[in-house]
């Protein structure tokens, strides 16, 4: 269980994150959606370590988590940064070696040979450079990279941000099967959030960094102000299946 | 029958070229790492270079230390000087976020710094490692002598990289300083503790910074004013192309080569004229350097 208590965070004198409260049962998909600009990012990015708190608390199972980005990440909550961030002058296979840089060796090739088996493509070009890579294999890669550090909980900042359909409907399908399969607890963050709120067992709307409604993914897809603000005509043009119908 | 004349001066000025080259090529790569991971240009490392050079000088002059000795006292002086560079000038600027132009001013100011530490200590003169240091001097084939200094740099240099390969490679240290220097944000949510990385960079480039103090005191001599050779390895950085190593160290001997031709040909004092002149225009044509790479955000 993750829980955000009161949380003010932000860069340097600016404040983004007004007073924000998020509980994160373990085994649970928790969605966070909301425009540009809302405090998305920054909510992952202080989960992470990477924005420094200034008031409130960031707990896991009761115990404050640690101040230190490479300490967070040994207690197990992995973010796969939004734009992929992949490290393009190594190749795929040293990639994966960075996502498990905490891993032992054993546990390192178990990993990997899961990552070969979920995105085979990711093998085929084990040793090219990573910034050769399609975008869609990119986030494969970034994926796959989180996966190597065997997550507890992994945080995904829009993994569908500049996606080819089918990519698209591949990713959101791994993110299905990470948390249904090994019981990952799993914080995304999607623009998208007609697709995103179907996957959601809880979401939250952020706007201009406050938690403005919240309630389980299914409820919210009915709400109305969601419909009006999030769930727009965009969403009738651009038809993506569903990752639940998908695997049904 | 004799090698033509003409043709063993050539061949003596290619392998003078060549293991002037390496020296550069250390100093450029040991500059080039810690530019890739902190993006600034650490002119600090002329000031290691310059102080381990004369840490050598002294372990082989008054401790009479044998050759391989004085190199690893060259180089460990070099490692451990770079980590409290980095441990006092740059951590603060890096931790407040400061512009990258602090770290500038910074590094040049720690360059001046190390320079007046050897002019209290050595006063403004020469000095030069004993000459036993390496007792075997020239190598004699046919027409064509060849410096055993020059030719120790050139193995050095060789076994040094080799060694540089390895570690940026096959150790997990090293791809993560390779990563850092990709991203150094991304490489912290791996779980890296960047800051170890970064004392990694400086280690690894103290080491080549030492080491080419070393080389470049036994084959030339010393001064104070050592640690400006720096700008060597800058010029040669910026040629190759910053992001890749390997174009940098080519550069590096390509600059060392065509110094050695052009101070035989035209002389030491338009030598530098010339090769800035050649790097501007050379800049002019391809801005990314030699081997620049750059990665386009695919969407």
């Amino acid at each position: 269980m993750l829980e955000i208590k009161n949380l003010h965070s932000g860069y340097n004198k600016i404040e983004v994150l007004h007073d924000i409260n998020i509980k994160v049962p373990d085994g649970k998909i928790v969605v966070v959606i909301g425009r540009n600009g809302a405090g998305k990012s920054t909510l992952l990015n202080t989960i992470s370590g990477l924005v420094k708190i200034k008031s409130g608390s960031i707990e896991m199972n009761g115990q404050k988590i640690p101040s230190a980005p490479h300490k967070i990440v040994a207690s197990g909550i992995i973010q796969v940064p939004e734009g992929r961030r992949i490290f393009p002058s190594l190749t795929i296979a040293e990639n994966l070696i960075m996502g498990g840089y905490l891993a032992s060796n054993a546990e390192m090739n178990v990993r990997k040979e899961e990552v070969y088996n979920t995105f085979p493509i990711l093998c085929q070009r084990e040793n090219q450079q990573a910034g050769t890579l399609s975008g869609g294999e990119q986030q494969m890669l970034a994926m796959g990279r989180g996966m190597m550090a065997g997550p507890k909980i992994l945080l995904l900042d829009e993994p569908s941000l500049g996606l080819a359909p089918l990519v698209f409907t591949q990713v959101f399908e791994l993110i299905i099967k990470l948390n249904k399969e090994r019981n990952m607890t799993i914080i995304l963050v999607e623009q998208n959030a007609t697709i995103a709120l179907k996957m959601a067992d809880y979401a939250y709307v952020l706007e201009n960094g406050c938690v403005v409604i919240e309630g389980p993914g299914e409820e919210l897809i009915k709400d109305a102000r969601v419909k009006a603000a999030y769930l727009g005509a965009a969403v009738k043009t651009l038809k993506e299946p569903s990752p639940r119908e998908y695997l049904e | 029958m004799g090698v033509p004349m003409q043709f063993s001066i050539i061949l003596q000025q290619v392998v003078n070229g060549l293991s002037l080259g390496a020296v550069y090529a250390l100093i450029a790569v040991g500059f080039a790492l810690i530019f890739n991971v902190l993006k600034f240009s650490n002119f600090a490392h002329g000031g290691v270079l310059g102080i381990s050079a004369y840490a050598g000088y002294i372990a082989a002059n008054q401790f009479k230390l044998p050759l391989i000795p004085v190199i690893l006292v060259g180089m460990v002086t070099g490692a451990i000087l770079a980590v409290l560079v980095e441990l006092i000038a740059f951590r603060w600027i890096r931790l407040q976020k400061g512009q990258l132009v602090y770290f500038f001013v910074t590094s040049v100011t720690m360059l001046m710094l190390l320079e007046q530490v050897l002019i209290i200590r050595f006063g403004a003169s020469f000095e030069s490692y004993p000459y036993t240091l390496v007792k075997v001097r020239v190598l004699q084939f046919g027409d064509v002598t060849i410096s055993v200094t020059y030719l120790l740099s050139l193995i050095s240099t060789i076994i040094a990289f080799s060694g540089l390969i390895y570690v940026l490679k096959k150790t997990k240290i090293g791809i993560a300083i390779r990563a850092a220097s990709n991203d150094l944000t991304a490489t912290s949510l791996m779980g890296i503790n960047v800051n170890m990385v970064i004392i990694a960079a400086f280690i690894v480039s103290g080491m080549l910074g030492g080491l080419s103090g070393v080389l470049y005191g036994i084959s030339a001599s010393l001064s104070p004013q050592i640690g400006q050779i720096v700008v060597k390895g800058f010029i040669a950085s910026v040629l190759g192309g910053l992001g890749s190593l390997t174009g940098v160290a080519v550069a590096a001997v390509v600059l060392g080569v065509l110094e050695v031709f052009l101070i035989s040909t035209i002389g030491s004092g338009l030598s530098p004229v010339v090769i800035f002149l050649l790097m501007v225009v050379f800049l002019l044509v391809r801005p990314h350097g030699f081997a620049g790479v750059s990665f386009s955000d695919k969407a």
